[in-house]
């Protein structure tokens, strides 16, 4: 420990009371939480979408935002009275307090050189609040000099340099008002809500986008946003003091997830005289963050390596140098090391550097959701949510009230928790300076995260030229016929690298008028434009997430001109949404299509689009076009057994729970799905052309399942029967643990996972490693993995009860109708699949099989003494 | 279904006595078999059979045994059976367990003391309490007008559901237990228009003709769940716990996995099989939500239980379910348990029942929950006054689960998971063992002993003064503690 360290930590011994409740106060648990950085400064509104989509991940008993980077006019100070000074806000209950702790805590420590109220509306229940909000008093200060003389002096800390001081001073405080104020009281009087420097925080009980309204952030500015939805189960609450974000000093942190060792990390605290006093664990989160990043001085990384530890075998995969240091931090931290599923998004002010960051962290364990994106473009922008719909909730946010954003971000990805790749965190720095911020995005170790620069261009914005296609032309001229759709898409991916934007808009405005022809040419159209939005192909220097952008809303606006089930029409396709669900009816003669537009259904319950379905299901229709979706839950679920013949078809950010407990019908998702996808899949077919959550599959019992890209942690576990399942991707970690799915050359299951992705011509790349995690197929005691590894990366210590086998023909005749099946949905050729180094190999020199052996502890004791 | 006799299907039962008759003294006179008010002799001038020991309630009115005084040749002699020693344990004595199976042969209650079948010795929990008994009730209640019927759904969701008893059977997954076992306790339990859990094991065909009075546990292995199986009921429970092993999953060892049991859950026969701990999709409150909006999403009209075990924070789950819209709060105690449950975890994890049951009761009161939440508890119920304290302490209801076992003839051996499971054909899948008894004689044995509850219940109620179970919830008052109160107690008079 570093002098500066023990002296700080030393100074601290008065704060502490020794009477230290070992419990938490209230349980809370999943939560909703969103982080932006931006490098132009937005207003908080768009915290709001997100988190209004948020709304079941909250009980509207909690709701928290921070915001960092501003505008100093905006707060009536200079910039560097806001650069410099400490912006101090109190939260007042007892609005009559504020005299008393001026007169007590704040002028005597402080030179104040600005103050105001935080404006808020008139009433707070003409927005819908319940408990009024409390009175927030805004202070900018520096330390008063004779204050801060005698706290060096009194706490030993002379010699410190004038800031860390200052940090320290402000800490301290705070702490002192805290006690004072709210922790020693029983009804509580006022806390600090911030103290960091050109940051704050905002609190309410009510739900986050509620507090953006009362405290008049919509059109406030900042670089940097973070909310929380909070999910309480304490009932009566009356004052947000509990609410995330909780205040390091700089930094503020919202938390998703629940610490199982919340005792032994306030110990370690305690040892190092740090003490909670609104008792959750997500004080003791930003606590411990700060301790690690301003008190030890620890780089980024090593915070990060001291919260989440790097584990089995990734750990072994380190640098031998990395090995030491870690291995040190882990025996100095552990016991203040989180244990259970947390994920921490942290905005942080780094004046030092100049710069300003949003980190989010994972569990090494991975157990609670999380998705970041990055959008570099005409403007910068790294997101970080606990669900993939809150990070578009917020693009389409932003991109409605600006161009430069783009609705569709360049890149989302999961983090692998304590890994050796990217460490289970990634960062995003805004990097001030004279020219205003910049945007990198790193991982753990500092590697960088990087977008292709393109041109970009929203849909819309470039006028329609021509196709530039002859052959493709005569073919839209032409009545379509059953294989139309894939001759249009291949002519027209001839030419996609080389179409400017105008020559895209001309082939968009081609199709709407096309659709309109017939109902064939709708079919036709749709059907074009869904390989065009699932497939990758050469888009030349356009942006792919603007390529993106034209051909979903085309498609989008295409099923929206779809004829209402109100209206009198003879169309085979019907659109219903939110406002018409009541006139659902059976299908009339011709009727075909029922086309759901999700957009404004509830997430959840009986008004859901996923009961509107079951009640068109059970009225006769059998085939479905869900889109528009915002994060929806439970599509697919509720049909019940023996639904073979109904296919749906999903466009948007589907939500969680979709196809759990299918039985038989047919589903496609257009894009990324979420957690706790099929679970207890029973038979069907589920189709996904992206990446699937948490939790895949978990207690499956059959279907046969295609995934375009990654699952993300404990795929497949304790799946029975024969469910069969191709991953082109990878997946975190954990799958198929305590697999049970048979002998699978005699009717039982297996995965395919392939290790590859496909770059954006569409070509085939192998991962670095098929399968990163440390463990898979644990405790399995039946079925296979059959893993496309020609280079053996996989080893031994990734297995805990398989073995590695050959594949034999048996097993390859086995999976090849399903590699077929893959083939013809995904466009990824089995051909290429066997292909290494530009080298046709036979299939056996390039998957391997891993398989259940059987254990002498979990087998049947009986045959074994028959044996 | 009536209570009528079901007799032990085993030829020479356990009694409490062993009673010989010399037959070289005997003359045949038949004098025993007309002293005798239990019935333990037969004897006609050709033929005196082995006398029924296991009938004999103890010593006559007199103080004697009236058939040794009577005998004119001295060919009687009574003495204690020693096996008595040796069966039971602490929790269920020998005295309670062949009381219960008197119950659960005659659909009385036996004429001995009540406290002799209603109370274990196992030194706390619910044996360390007692009722206080008022000595005239405020108020005259015919017991057998009596309400012991209570409503399951107290929401704006859901269906209606109430069942006609204040408890229902606790899960038994098919795997555990053999599929007589499961008809037996379906049909006692749909007599008495309550419910049955299916445990996590699957829904077997033969509990189809049931449907309405089974509830379809959804656990964190998902073996043998499907929108079918969810559909099927009218009520779901999530088991996130179980009282008898906190925070450890459930675990088939390999034996049991026969052939049925692996097709029913569609596993590898012979290879043991998991479940995990916990639900792998629920880590949070927030997440248990999410949960139960799927459970409602394929069935709208469930009822939904959350069944835990009691950590110390159990109240702050019990209001997280309730926000979470679960209707039934379901707390698990340690005192339940299979002999498969590992022993450290039974007897070292978690809160004692009697403590956490006051303390959600209080919380959700707090809360101004309690009247829309239905607080169920379960572990170790095993008799009328066991079901009395818990809901005196706080609970609506409870569930039982040993006691219908003990019922079917268990005698505790505890050998439950291993080799092919059960001796007695109760808790097993072996085909041959669970051959040993007809789900007809099962079902009377189950519903003769809660017909014996039942009467009882009633019978305490009425001496409380209240006309239905409901007023019971919470009255501590009526509960005395010896370990905590000096106080006289109402029995010791």
């Amino acid at each position: 420990m570093t002098d500066y360290a023990k002296q700080i930590i030393a100074s601290r011994r008065w704060l502490c009371s020794g009477q230290i409740p070992s419990a938490k106060q209230a349980e809370e648990g999943g939560c909703g939480v969103v982080g932006f950085a931006c490098n132009v400064p937005v207003s908080g509104r768009h915290i709001f979408a997100p988190s209004m989509q948020m709304h079941n991940r909250g009980n509207g008993k909690g709701g928290g935002i921070a915001a960092v980077g501003f505008d100093p006019d905006k707060l009536g100070v200079s910039r560097e009275v806001l650069d410099n000074d400490y912006l101090l806000q109190v939260a007042y209950l007892q609005p009559q307090v504020r005299r008393k702790v001026e007169r007590e805590i704040i002028k005597p420590s402080y030179t104040i050189d600005h103050q105001a109220w935080a404006a808020t509306i008139d009433d707070y229940r003409d927005i819908g609040l319940d408990a009024e909000p409390p009175a927030v008093y805004r202070y900018f200060v520096r330390p008063a000099p004779e204050a801060l003389e005698g706290f060096a002096k009194d706490r030993g800390l002379e010699g410190l340099s004038d800031r860390a001081l200052e940090d320290e001073f402000v800490y301290q405080t705070s702490y002192r008002l805290n006690k004072r104020y709210y922790a020693s009281l029983g009804d509580k009087a006022a806390f600090v809500l911030s103290h960091g420097r050109n940051m704050f925080i905002l609190k309410i009980v009510g739900y986050a986008e509620q507090l953006a309204q009362y405290y008049k952030l919509e059109d406030f500015r900042a670089h940097l946003w973070i909310a929380h939805q909070r999910y309480p189960t304490k009932g009566r609450v009356w004052h947000p003091g509990g609410a995330h974000p909780f205040i390091g000093l700089n930094e503020a942190l919202v938390h998703n997830g629940d610490f199982a060792n919340y005792r032994s990390v306030t110990d370690y605290l305690r040892q190092r005289n740090i003490e909670p006093l609104f008792l959750t664990d997500t004080e003791v989160s930003v606590q411990l963050f700060d301790l690690l990043a301003r008190v030890y001085g620890y780089p980024l990384e090593y915070v990060i390596e001291a919260l989440a530890p790097t584990t089995e075998l990734d750990f072994d995969l380190l640098p031998q140098a990395k090995q030491k240091i870690y291995r040190r931090i882990q025996a100095s931290h552990i016991a203040g090391s989180p244990d259970g599923p947390w994920f921490f998004i942290i905005a942080r002010n780094d004046p030092a550097n100049n710069q300003f960051q949003l980190i989010g962290i994972t569990d090494t364990a991975m157990l609670r959701p999380q998705v970041f994106a990055l959008q570099d473009g005409d403007v910068q922008i790294g997101l970080v949510a606990s669900e993939k719909q809150a990070i578009d909730a917020t693009l389409e946010s932003l991109a409605a009230e600006d161009e430069r954003f783009s609705p569709i971000a360049d890149r989302y990805w999961n983090a692998r928790g304590g890994s050796h790749t990217d460490g289970g965190a990634f960062i995003f720095t805004l990097k001030n300076d004279a020219s205003g911020p910049t945007l990198i995005c790193t991982d753990k170790f500092a590697r960088p995260i990087e977008i292709p620069s393109a041109q970009q261009c929203r849909f819309g914005k470039a006028k329609p030229t021509s196709i530039d296609h002859e052959h493709l032309e005569r073919l839209l001229a032409e009545p379509p016929g059953d294989d139309t759709a894939i001759q249009l898409f291949e002519l027209a991916v001839e030419r996609t690298a080389d179409w400017t934007f105008e020559n895209l808009a001309a082939f968009c405005q081609a199709l709407q008028g096309y659709r309109a022809n017939s109902d064939d040419h709708k079919q036709t159209a749709l059907e074009l434009l869904t390989l065009l939005n699932d497939r990758k192909y050469p888009v030349g220097n356009k942006k792919p997430a603007s390529v993106l952008e034209w051909i979903r809303q085309t498609l989008r606006n295409i099923l929206l001109a779809t004829p209402k089930i109100s209206d009198q029409s003879t169309s085979r396709f019907q659109l219903i949404d939110c406002r018409t669900a009541s006139g659902l009816r059976p299908p009339a003669d011709g009727e075909q299509v029922l086309v759901i537009d999700a957009h404004d259904f509830p997430p959840e319950g009986p008004q859901s689009d996923a009961s509107l379905l079951v009640g068109a299901a059970e009225l006769g229709w059998k085939r479905f076009i869900a889109f528009n979706y915002a994060g929806q839950r439970f599509l697919g679920c509720g049909l019940g057994p023996d639904t073979a013949g109904i296919r749906i078809d999903a466009y948007g950010s589907v939500g969680d729970y979709l196809g759990s407990g299918m039985d038989g019908l047919e589903l496609h998702v257009h894009g990324n799905a979420q957690d706790q996808l099929g679970q207890i899949l029973k038979s069907g077919k589920l189709v996904v052309h992206g990446d699937v959550g948490q939790t895949f599959m978990y207690g499956a019992k059959g279907g046969e399942v295609y995934v375009l890209g990654n699952a993300a942690g404990r795929p497949l576990i304790n799946a029975v029967g024969r469910p069969r399942v191709v991953i082109n991707g990878t997946c975190l970690d954990f799958l198929a643990e305590s697999f049970m799915a048979g002998d699978p050359l005699n009717g039982g299951g297996f995965v395919v996972l392939n290790g590859i992705c496909l770059d954006q011509s569409g070509n085939l790349e192998e991962l670095p490693t098929p399968y990163p995690g440390s463990n898979l197929f644990s405790m399995a005691s039946g079925g296979a993995i059959y893993v496309r590894d020609p280079h053996a990366r996989l080893v031994n210590e990734q297995l805990n009860g398989g073995e590695f086998a050959n594949v034999t023909e048996e097993d390859w005749n086995l999976i090849l109708p399903y590699l077929q099946e893959n083939e013809h949905l995904f466009g990824i050729r089995i051909e290429d699949l066997l292909t290494v180094y530009g080298v046709r190999r036979p299939f056996e020199q390039v998957y391997r099989k891993v398989k259940a052996v059987r254990l002498a502890v979990l087998a049947s004791m009986i045959q074994d003494s028959e044996d | 279904m009536k209570a009528k006799e079901a007799p032990e299907r085993f030829r020479n039962p356990i009694g409490r006595y062993i009673i010989l008759r010399d037959p070289d003294l005997c003359t045949r006179c038949g004098t025993c078999m007309r002293t005798c008010p239990a019935g333990v002799f037969s004897v006609t001038d050709k033929l005196a059979l082995r006398p029924r020991d296991w009938l004999c309630p103890g010593p006559c009115e007199s103080g004697q045994f009236a058939c040794v005084q009577a005998c004119p040749a001295g060919a009687i002699t009574v003495r204690a059976n020693p096996l008595l020693n040796t069966l039971g344990d602490f929790r269920w004595p020998a005295e309670l367990i062949l009381d219960t199976w008197e119950m659960a042969r005659s659909g009385r209650t036996p004429a001995a003391d009540e406290l002799r079948y209603n109370l274990g010795n196992s030194g706390g929990g619910f044996d360390r309490m007692r009722l206080r008994f008022p000595d005239k009730p405020a108020k005259k209640v015919d017991p057998a007008k009596v309400d012991l019927s209570i409503a399951l759904n107290r929401r704006q969701h859901g269906q209606p559901l109430t069942i006609g008893v204040p408890y229902y059977g606790g899960g038994m997954s098919f795997g555990s237990v053999s599929s007589s076992t499961m008809i037996s306790r379906a049909r006692a339990f749909a007599s008495l228009n309550s419910l049955v859990c299916t445990g996590e094991g699957g829904y077997p065909t033969v509990l189809y003709p049931y449907d309405h009075h089974v509830i379809t546990q959804v656990a964190t292995g998902l073996f043998g769940v499907s929108e079918e199986t969810i559909q099927r009921v009218r009520m779901v429970e999530f088991k996130y716990a179980q009282g008898a092993k906190p925070g450890l999953g459930g675990h088939l060892l390999g034996d049991k996995v026969t052939a049925s049991v692996a097709r029913m859950r569609e596993a590898v026969q012979g290879s043991a099989l998991f479940s995990p701990f916990p639900f792998h999709s629920v880590y949070s409150v927030e997440d248990h939500k999410k949960h139960v909006d799927w459970i409602l999403a394929i069935n709208p009209d469930a009822v939904v239980s959350v069944k835990v075990s009691t950590p110390t924070d159990v109240d702050m789950v019990a209001v997280g379910s309730y926000y979470a819209g679960a209707h039934v709060i379901h707390l698990d105690g340690s005192y339940g348990g299979t002999g498969a449950a590992p022993d450290i975890a039974k007897k070292n994890i978690a809160m004692p029942i009697e403590y956490a049951i006051p303390k959600v009761h209080g919380f959700l009161r707090d809360e101004g929950v309690r009247e829309k939440m239905t607080f169920i508890a379960s572990g170790g119920i095993r008799s009328a006054h066991d079901i009395i304290k818990a809901i005196a302490l706080g609970a609506d209801g409870v569930v039982t689960g040993t006691a219908d076992m003990m019922a079917l003839g268990c005698i505790r051996c505890g050998a439950c998971e291993s080799g092919r499971g059960c001796a007695r054909g109760i808790a097993t899948t072996d085909d041959e063992l669970a051959q040993q008894f007809d789900p007809e004689w099962g079902a009377q044995r189950i519903f003769n002993l809660f017909n014996a509850w039942n009467s009882q219940l009633r019978q305490i109620l009425a001496r409380f003064g209240l006309t239905s179970i409901t007023e019971l919830v919470g009255r501590t008052d009526l509960l005395t503690h010896l370990d905590y109160e000096s106080s006289e107690l109402a029995h010791d008079d």
